[in-house]
């Protein structure tokens, strides 16, 4: 009786504060998602009020499609370049800007507002600097390199999208690491000190094992949102020129609205969710191991 | 406190009845939304609503654009599942038959009769009912700038003198020695692939069912595109094309602004587009409105079918919604594509305003605009080839790729036939 009482006042208790957003998360991600999945087994066109059940030759077409693979090999590169630079960069920027550089604290608001623009905003304005202000300095200066777009060359299409995602993201990245930096206790730099450890020391053996929890999260964000990208592939670039820069998000979305191929795209889809989710849980679980106790 | 008390009562009632006079007055308008896909005509059509809606009481015709890049499927794929259909929606042909469980009826409607011919091969079902609005007929070629062109020539530029690929290579020649550039070749995938490779599509046979034919061998994989007659002579032109583009040296950089812009202010002589670029012309123009459509050669004979003929159709249909809207809401719909067809406010709106082809007989209105005006004529010679408007729904961005990959150099013509092929036979 007892029991029952308690259970009740609980179960009260939690759907008062919980039920709101157990409710939306359920009937906005899980529900949807379980019917994706259901619908990536028919063969729905995005529109038709009937469709058929087709069991898994969605998914067999898709393992065969080999612009599929492609986009996704482009994607594991566009991903890991941009995990490396995003994080290197903002490390970097990170720790000159907790050095005690004059005007850091102006410096570091400088360096977030790119994160503040919108995905389609700004590749709005880089597709203008790539197509018309750097092909005027280029053919101005004579510099080979810039009198042709850059978004007219595959591979140089490639990197500006690179370049573009860095820009964005390591000032995000950034704030993380400055709090994870601001947050090692001082006392152990200063014992290091004292025990006659140089700089590069100081960062290997100290400050780099103390950042692990900031890595964690900056390298799983950054992965994340690499395999995710979707609003700067398209203001930038669009998959152009002939498709070669086609992300994988892009893909899936041009297959199943555009294509007019909605089971196959929803199958692409939740191919992709099982990669990345597989991706990103063996980095967090393996980076955790690497955190320390202080 | 009884002064208050009043005072609280005057406010409630004043309240209510500001409450019931705007419920009464939302039950008055009958709201029609109409999802525009031109987006070259959004604020002509914005101004046609707001005309309509003032000379017409209880009904507010509302425009929504569809977003630049998004096809008007997806767009009202998305509007439908949100529960928010238009009560209008522009569609492409190909589509308009994916929606026959979603579309009003319009079989009874007096327009049905009135509609030129073949206008509506895309919006009839197969048991006869007709369920699309033939709202914009288009055609396209090679639109010319007429005091450049008699610069370049020394005399009267005669459109009928370009009839084979050498005749169009020679043109470009006087064109560049006459110090403007021959041409200018917008990159975009929807051009290349939607409307420049189908003309080796449409000169295939001259009647429907030879060129549906022809589709039906590409899907098999019976078509060898690399001895196809069509084929081949198109890309001779596309070739020569490629090399009087004054962009050759970076093909792929180009916008669809920069076409109206150079053809408009006479930097270039020709550009390959449609008539649906004429307001865009128009903001640049400098020939004082003389532009008229060359066709696209496809051999050095000038009687071959397709030399001296443009392609030209209906493009757009109007759907009604028959699903999610009132029947109020239909019925005003109805109202106001009649009003479109039949009354002159509404002709003269749409052909000089909006720049419209109308695909109605009784649209006595006379077009302004020079493209529309040079369609006509074609039409009225018959010199008009079948719009390939049936074309699968990725056609022009899967293969739209792989013209630009053969405008920028990247593959060979045998390479480029073979993505095509490749395109066809692996529809399902």
């Amino acid at each position: 009786m007892n029991t029952v009482k308690s259970f009740l006042k609980k179960a009260k208790t939690f759907l008062i504060f919980a039920g709101p957003t157990t409710f939306i998360f359920l009937s906005v991600v899980i529900l949807p998602f379980i019917f994706g999945i259901y619908l990536s087994l028919t063969n729905w066109d995005g529109i038709a009020s009937d469709y058929r059940f087709i069991g898994f030759s969605n998914y067999q077409t898709v393992f065969q499609d080999q612009f599929f693979w492609n986009s996704f090999l482009l994607t594991v590169k566009y991903v890991l370049y941009t995990v490396v630079f995003v994080n290197l960069v903002a490390f970097i920027l990170a720790y000159l800007l907790t050095s005690g550089v004059k005007g850091q604290k102006f410096l570091r608001a400088v360096f977030f507002v790119p994160n503040l623009i919108g995905g389609i905003i700004l590749g709005l304005i880089w597709h203008f600097v790539f197509s018309r202000a750097l092909v005027f300095i280029g053919k101005k200066l004579s510099l080979g390199i810039f009198s042709y777009s850059w978004l007219a060359n595959p591979q140089k299409a490639f990197w500006a999208l690179v370049i573009v995602s860095v820009w964005q993201y390591s000032g995000y990245m950034m704030l993380i690491y400055i709090a994870g930096l601001v947050n090692i206790p001082k006392e152990l730099v200063e014992a290091a000190i004292i025990d006659g450890a140089n700089g590069g020391q100081r960062v290997r053996k100290i400050i780099l094992p103390l950042m692990v929890p900031s890595f964690v999260v900056c390298i799983f964000l950054t992965l994340q949102r690499g395999f995710m990208v979707y609003d700067v592939n398209l203001a930038l670039t669009d998959g152009g020129p002939f498709r070669s820069t086609e992300l994988i998000s892009m893909h899936v979305y041009k297959k199943a609205f555009l294509a007019q191929e909605y089971g196959i795209g929803q199958s692409q889809a939740f191919i992709l969710f099982i990669i990345v989710a597989a991706i990103t849980l063996t980095q967090v679980y393996f980076s955790k191991k690497w955190e320390v106790e202080m | 406190m009884k002064k208050v008390r009043l005072l609280t009562l005057t406010l409630c009632l004043m309240l209510m009845f500001s409450l019931l006079s705007t419920l009464g007055f939302a039950r008055a308008t009958v709201d029609v939304t109409v999802l525009n896909s031109k987006g070259e005509i959004q604020t002509q059509l914005e101004e046609i609503a707001k005309y309509y809606n003032r000379v017409t009481s209880g009904v507010k015709v509302e425009i929504v654009p569809c977003p630049v890049g998004q096809s008007p499927f997806e767009r009202t794929m998305a509007m439908y599942s949100a529960g928010n259909a238009p009560t209008i929606s522009m569609l492409d042909p190909a589509d308009v038959v994916r929606f026959q469980d979603k579309a009003l009826d319009l079989t009874a409607e007096k327009w049905v009769k009135d509609a030129i011919e073949r206008s509506l091969d895309r919006s009839t079902l197969p048991n006869g009912r007709v369920i699309g609005f033939p709202f914009t007929v288009e055609g396209y070629g090679l639109i010319y700038n007429k005091p450049i062109l008699d610069k370049a020539v020394g005399g009267k530029f005669d459109p009928m003198s370009i009839r084979t690929t050498a005749d169009l290579e020679a043109l470009f020649k006087k064109i560049e020695s006459s110090g403007a550039g021959a041409l200018v070749i917008s990159p975009m995938d929807w051009s290349l692939a939607g409307h420049f490779l189908p003309v080796s599509y449409t000169t295939q046979s001259s009647s429907s069912s030879g060129i549906n034919d022809y589709f039906s061998k590409l899907r098999d994989g019976k078509i060898n595109l690399a001895t196809n007659k069509q084929f081949i002579g198109l890309m001779d032109t596309f070739d020569v094309m490629k090399k009087y583009n004054v962009d050759k040296n970076d093909p792929l950089s180009g916008t669809y602004d920069r076409g109206p812009e150079l053809l408009g202010q006479g930097e270039v002589g020709i550009w390959f587009m449609g008539n649906w670029a004429w307001p865009n012309i128009n903001e640049f123009d400098t020939a004082n409105g003389q532009y008229g459509f060359l066709p696209v050669p496809i051999s050095n004979n000038p009687n071959d079918y397709g030399n001296s003929q443009i392609p030209v159709g209906v493009t757009k249909y109007f759907i009604v919604d028959g699903e999610q809207s009132s029947t109020a809401e239909q019925k005003a719909a109805k109202d106001f594509l009649n009003w479109l067809v039949y009354d002159k406010k509404g002709q003269e709106y749409v052909v000089n305003q909006a720049n419209v082809i109308p695909a109605f007989k009784k649209v006595t209105v006379e077009p302004k605009d020079p493209l529309a005006k040079s369609i006509l004529e074609y039409v009225r010679d018959g010199k008009t080839l079948e719009f390939m408007t049936q074309l699968p729904a990725d056609h022009w961005s899967v293969v739209g790729a792989s013209m630009q990959k053969y405008l920028a150099g990247a593959i060979s013509r045998n390479g480029l036939a073979a993505e095509i092929e490749r395109y066809w036979s692996n529809l399902r």
